[in-house]
């Protein structure tokens, strides 16, 4: 099974980049863990203006694993998706009523469609992930039967900082966790630990 | 309930980045008093930027936004130019000239297919839910679906392998470019510059098929409520040929005379911005007219810059197929020729076709540039020896002329920066827009449905704004919630749909 993890945002933008921030912290972790793992990717970022795209070979067990970070959703977002047979997306989410900065929700698509929460899943300039996701559908191409979304709840997306907010930096590792656990990968070690 | 002195906000608006708000007051007799467009902005570029190198800039701008990093990327490219004294060779213009051409075929594509397209293949009345890309691929075809995800693979082929990275290019240097093009890759970008251009051919005829053919379109396109007389920027070549990459600004009043013509680091004795009490968007202006407020015609400073100003501004385009277009566009339009150049179109709606004209004439230059002998020069990375001042950069991004300007220290570290993005130039005439679609829509008693919403969109939508350089927050679905406020700001009444 192939499998995309894709962070979402904009990591200058203070809590806007906390999907892409997930991401890099995910990549780091996927290549120092002892599986049978071998990545051909930029593990870890050196300055934040680095695209990430890494690859990981998990074993035969959950097969190759992509982690990657991107900056817009609807077609772009569709087309990254191609070929894949599960993605799990990690974004920033604005709810008026939210339980605060900080608090990570577990969303499907259907849930998507239904509350259309995230900060990235929709562009301007773009369509929707849900209509682009429908017309790569009536278009034939080979999209993933599950997808997932870590939603992170945010405060400040428009400042220009490298720093998320405290309640915001603090929930990566949790996503990460969490994202590591819906991989089924145990053998890891947090950097703290 | 009183229709008077209502308040109308349209929250947030469909397919537009960014939480933009349309606010829509009522006067006494419930008819439009003002309306206008509010855009949350970011703060803090600047003080991001300062201190960091000049030749970061190129990376750090084109995180400003993801919709459009590579107009982003090559404004700020070009500054450096400046900013270190060095002037690209040919070869290293061209080649960013063609990487430009690819990105230029990937935006203006999703715009018509996505954005613009769906309030006329499916109709301004159609549901919410179908005025979109699935809509158009139920209403005209499958096949058409797979020719727009094809073209956009395509070329962000090209912008990859030419720009280094997908998303966001690594590419510019000062006075150069990171990487020469090799012969094979040569040989391929040729062949994807032809299949543009049919595809460009294809949509253009789409055009005519679905909104040409139907006079109720048409009316709607000359409509009264669509059309205003502002001035036109554009950037033009040494023959006053619309050019995308490089050339002077050349501005044009409404009845089409040359106002000014300029280089880009000219830019601040031309251009002023307004700041008005009830928005905290600076209007841009012409310094050399005026700012008589958000008005019509020749003595008021407004001026638009989008793919119908660039058409209006210049005198022709440079390639052959997409200049016949060019005739045709005009000719159709009712335009005639004075002192040998057409008189500009002012229908606004007309912006969808002309962005249709620019996707042909992208292609075709994209062709041109792929053929030309030194386009696989490997010398494309000089080396810079001046000291770093002052830089500025222009380009035509898709949504308007977009400036970038630097001040360094003698080292290159930034000490100021200032931009213009492309759809700040447009505050002042999306603002107009919006009012006057109001005004023709919404008069006493009328009620608010959600096609005649559309409708004041469609108004702004034309001018394809981006509210990604101003913000990135959005709810995915794009609810659309109506506000109805009295004079004193209490709610009285609220619709909506997805919320």
């Amino acid at each position: 099974m192939k499998t995309l993890v894709v962070g979402l945002g904009n990591p200058i933008l203070t809590d806007d980049g906390v999907g892409v921030r997930a991401a890099w912290a995910l990549a780091q972790l996927l290549a120092g863990h002892n599986g049978n793992g071998s990545h051909n990717g930029r593990a870890e970022p050196t300055a934040v203006m680095e695209g990430l795209h890494a690859e990981f070979d998990n074993g035969p067990a959950s097969a190759a694993i992509t982690v990657t970070e991107a900056s817009v959703g609807g077609l772009r977002l569709m087309e990254l998706m191609i070929g894949y047979d599960r993605v799990i997306i990690m974004d920033a989410m604005m709810v008026n009523k939210g339980l605060g900065a900080g608090s990570i929700h577990r969303l499907t698509l259907d849930d998507l469609a239904a509350m259309s929460p995230t900060q990235h899943s929709a562009s301007a300039h773009d369509t929707t992930l849900i209509t682009a996701l429908a017309s790569g559908q009536q278009l034939g191409f080979h999209l993933p039967e599950e997808v997932v979304i870590y939603a992170v709840e945010v405060e400040n997306v428009l400042d220009f900082n490298e720093e998320p907010t405290t309640a915001v930096a603090a929930a990566i590792p949790e996503v990460v966790t969490a994202v590591l656990a819906e991989l089924q990968i145990t053998n890891y070690r947090l950097p703290n630990e | 309930m009183s229709a008077a002195n209502k308040r109308i906000t349209i929250d947030p608006i469909t397919r537009l980045e960014g939480h933009g708000k349309i606010e829509i007051f009522l006067n006494d007799e419930g008819d439009v008093q003002n309306a206008y467009i509010q855009i949350p902005e970011l703060r803090g570029f600047e003080q991001f930027c300062v201190g960091r190198p000049a030749e970061e800039m190129p990376r750090i701008t084109n995180r400003i936004c993801g919709v459009c990093p590579e107009a982003h990327h090559m404004a700020a490219t070009k500054a450096l130019d400046m900013l270190y004294g060095i002037e690209p060779s040919s070869a290293v213009k061209k080649l960013r000239e063609l990487f430009y051409m690819a990105f230029y075929c990937t935006d203006h594509t999703v715009h018509f297919y996505a954005l613009g397209g769906p309030d006329f293949v499916l109709g301004p009345n159609a549901p919410a839910a179908e005025r979109n890309i699935l809509g158009v691929i139920h209403k005209v075809g499958v096949e058409v679906g797979k020719l727009v995800i094809d073209t956009r693979r395509r070329n962000h082929h090209v912008i990859q392998m030419l720009g280094g990275r997908g998303v966001h290019p690594v590419a510019g240097l000062p006075g150069g470019w990171s990487r020469a093009m090799t012969k094979d890759e040569r040989v391929e970008v040729e062949g994807i510059a032809r299949q543009n251009i049919e595809f460009a051919l294809f949509s253009l005829k789409l055009f005519e098929d679905v909104v040409l053919a139907n006079q109720e379109y048409v009316d709607l396109v000359l409509s009264d409520a669509f059309t205003h007389q502002t001035y036109y920027m554009g950037t033009v070549d040494s023959s006053n040929h619309l050019n995308f990459y490089d050339g002077l600004i050349r501005v044009v009043g409404p009845d089409g005379k040359e106002f000014v013509k300029y280089p880009a680091s000219d830019y601040m004795n031309h251009i002023a911005e307004r700041v008005e009490p009830w928005s905290y968007l600076k209007f841009p202006y012409l310094k050399g007219v005026g700012w008589k407020g958000l008005v019509d015609g020749p003595e008021s400073g407004v001026y638009c810059a989008t793919p119908l100003s660039r058409l209006n501004a210049a005198d022709g385009l440079a390639t052959p197929e997409a200049q016949a277009f060019f005739d045709k566009f005009y000719t159709t339009l009712g335009s005639q020729k004075v002192n040998g150049r057409y008189s500009p179109v002012h229908h606004r709606l007309a912006t969808h076709w002309a962005r249709l004209v620019e996707l042909l004439y992208a292609a075709e230059r994209m062709l041109e540039l792929s053929q030309d002998p030194e386009i696989t020069d490997p010398n494309v990375r000089p080396i810079v020896t001046n000291k770093p001042t002052e830089g500025i950069g222009s380009v035509e991004a898709p949504r308007g002329t977009l400036t970038h300007h630097y001040q360094t220290d003698e080292r290159g570290i930034l000490t100021k920066v200032n931009m213009i993005v492309g759809t700040t130039n447009n505050y002042a005439p999306i603002a107009m827009s919006v009012k006057k679609a109001a005004q023709g829509l919404i008069k006493k008693g009328t009620v608010i449905t959600e096609g005649l919403l559309n409708t004041i969109e469609m108004a702004f939508r034309n001018y394809d704004p981006c509210m990604s350089c101003a913000t990135h927050s959005l709810p995915g679905q794009m609810p659309l919630e109506v506000r109805i406020r009295d004079a004193d700001g209490n709610e009285v009444e609220r619709l909506s749909q997805y919320v």
